[in-house]
């Protein structure tokens, strides 16, 4: 090919016309470059979510069976007192004679709460649970865990934006609390940061420490009320491949009624697929988005192409005059599309 | 025994359909030319003398009538036979050379060998029929911007001679030259002829086609002396 005397005018005519040609060429260089990336994005993002969730993997979470709207705690008047919409101390006790000995399990209060920092309001989820429960799924990266009860930690990212010390000491409204513009301040009760809790990210076991705080379970109760009505239960099994026995075990004990289940059972692996599809849907609509400046670039290929033919028609009619074959003008131009396709795909 | 002529127009017409209407450039033509003829063909503008030259190169095909070439009915063969018999048969000579500015003198003489035998030129014949034009080797790696009309022109002749057609077919080969380097083109021609080629000229230009035996004069689309 490179010998063909079609594939030198070709290749002088790219190189007549360079501006032109390198023009095209970046457009190539453009499009494969937003393709790739978007593609990359998508990708990296999927792998980022599994990475992290498959942290919490060895988890299986359980919540009470009831319509809500969003996730736990996610209503500002949410609290585990205020509806009977929780794990009860009776199930809890059927899930630990479950689980046994083949894993950790650990209640967890949570709610939705207001809260000041020296005189900054935030808004974040509160989690109460046992101080010995901490330590078995999160980290504590500075400072030590709960020791009493008026001691709390905080998430990292919550740490950094309200530049929470360990410590200091932070006021937490009650469920019954007022808008955060200090009128309800006598409702507050205040917490002292003990450590800081190391970032998690996106996790699949619902508890989302990043932005919110932990106390324990007695402050949290003395708080919000609804003492032996737990939000949701985590079980931390020893051995992943026995989830989906423990998890039918615990659907058999507790979901005696099939038509009113009072319990929802999720792990990773359901919380995976659903973020997956989604992610997975965002990454295509991103490639079409790089498609779309491909196919500009296809279209800029072909916009040179047609003024490259429309300078040359004379040359084509000698061409033709002097017995070149109609297939072999065509491949001429081929060749000249490709050089630019492939400098700019090179390129890009 | 009569000879079969190389070429036979035969109540050839070619009519234009342009928006302001139809337009008949030539009107009901005959000729006959027999191979190693010199023709000039010569007439004022607008009288038929570029429409009868696309017809004689088989680069147009007649609205009704037919073109023979060596007694074979030209509008009867494919596109693919038509471009093998321009490039085997016939070799044009125009009046702006009409070489391919993107190769060498080198490769534009090169170029009909390489059309023909699918590879490039190792006989050496492109270079003999550059020498044979009087176009030394360093002027044959130039591009033809780079070379004076009398050198183009003379590139384009060894171009029309390269792959030894029996017809060339010249549209005012002296139209862009000066007087001098004209004669010097017809000389060229002459001998041509004498060696055996078959040659056709448009021209305006009286001088030139004194050279020819035989002149076909065109007014209005028809013949009216021949």
């Amino acid at each position: 090919m490179i010998g063909d005397i079609f594939f030198q005018l070709s290749v002088r005519s790219v190189r007549l016309n360079f501006l032109r040609s390198i023009l095209a060429s970046i457009g190539i260089v453009i499009g494969v470059v937003a393709i790739s990336t978007m593609g990359m994005l998508g990708t990296n993002m999927q792998l980022q979510v599994k990475d992290q969730l498959s942290s919490s993997a060895n988890t299986i979470v359980i919540t009470a069976d009831a319509i809500r709207m969003g996730p736990p705690g996610s209503s500002p008047s949410s609290s585990s007192s205020s509806a009977e919409t929780g794990i009860k101390k009776t199930q809890l006790n059927k899930i630990r004679t479950t689980v046994g000995t083949n894993g950790t399990v650990i209640p967890i209060y949570s709610s939705n709460t207001e809260f000041t920092s020296g005189n900054v309001p935030a808004r974040g989820t509160i989690y109460g649970m046992d101080p010995s429960d901490v330590t078995e799924f999160l980290t504590i990266g500075n400072g030590t865990n709960i020791g009493s009860i008026n001691e709390a930690l905080v998430g990292y990212t919550l740490a950094e934006s309200l530049d929470i010390k360990v410590g200091d000491k932070i006021k937490i409204s009650s469920a019954s609390s007022g808008p955060p513009d200090g009128s309800s301040s006598a409702s507050r009760a205040s917490v002292r940061i003990v450590g800081i809790i190391d970032t998690r990210g996106t996790v699949a076991d619902s508890v989302s420490t990043d932005n919110g705080i932990v106390v324990s379970r007695e402050w949290f109760v003395a708080q919000y009320g609804g003492k032996d009505i737990y939000d949701q239960v985590n079980v931390i099994v020893k051995d992943t491949d026995l989830i989906p026995e423990i998890e039918d075990a615990i659907d058999a004990s507790l979901n005696t009624d099939e038509k009113t289940p009072s319990v929802r059972i999720s792990d990773a692996s359901s919380q995976l697929d659903t973020i997956s599809s989604t992610l997975e849907t965002l990454t295509t609509f991103v490639l079409a988005i790089g498609g779309i400046s491909l196919l500009v670039a296809a279209v800029s290929i072909f916009n040179v192409m047609m003024m490259s033919v429309n300078e040359r028609v004379q040359e084509i009619g000698i061409l033709l005059s002097i017995g070149t074959e109609t297939a072999e003008v065509r491949k001429m131009f081929m060749y000249e599309a490709l050089i630019l396709g492939i400098l700019g795909a090179g390129i890009g | 025994m009569t000879q079969t002529p190389l070429i036979s127009l035969v109540d050839v017409t070619k009519t234009y359909h342009l928006e302001s209407g139809d337009f008949t450039a030539l009107n009901h033509v005959s000729l006959d030319i027999m191979e190693n003829d010199f023709v000039a063909i010569m007439g004022p503008s607008g009288s038929g003398k570029s429409t009868m030259m696309n017809q004689l190169g088989i680069l147009d095909v007649p609205t009704t009538g037919n073109l023979l070439i060596e007694g074979r009915d030209v509008e009867q063969m494919t596109n693919l036979e038509r471009t093998h018999l321009r490039r085997d048969t016939i070799g044009y000579i125009f009046q702006k050379f009409y070489l391919i500015p993107l190769l060498s003198a080198y490769e534009n003489v090169e170029y009909p060998l390489i059309l023909k035998n699918k590879e490039r030129d190792k006989t050496g014949r492109a270079s003999a029929m550059l020498d044979a034009v009087g176009i030394d080797r360093e002027k044959s790696e130039h591009r033809p911007n780079q070379l004076s009309g009398g050198q183009q022109q003379r590139v384009a002749i060894a171009r029309a001679l390269v792959n030894d057609p029996k017809i060339l077919l010249c549209d005012e080969p002296t139209g862009n030259l000066d007087r001098k380097t004209g004669l010097q083109i017809m000389e060229i021609l002459c001998k041509l002829q004498k060696e055996g080629k078959t040659v056709i000229l448009v021209t305006h230009d009286a001088r030139v086609a004194e050279y020819a035996q035989r002149t076909i004069r065109l007014d209005d689309g028809r013949i009216v002396e021949s």
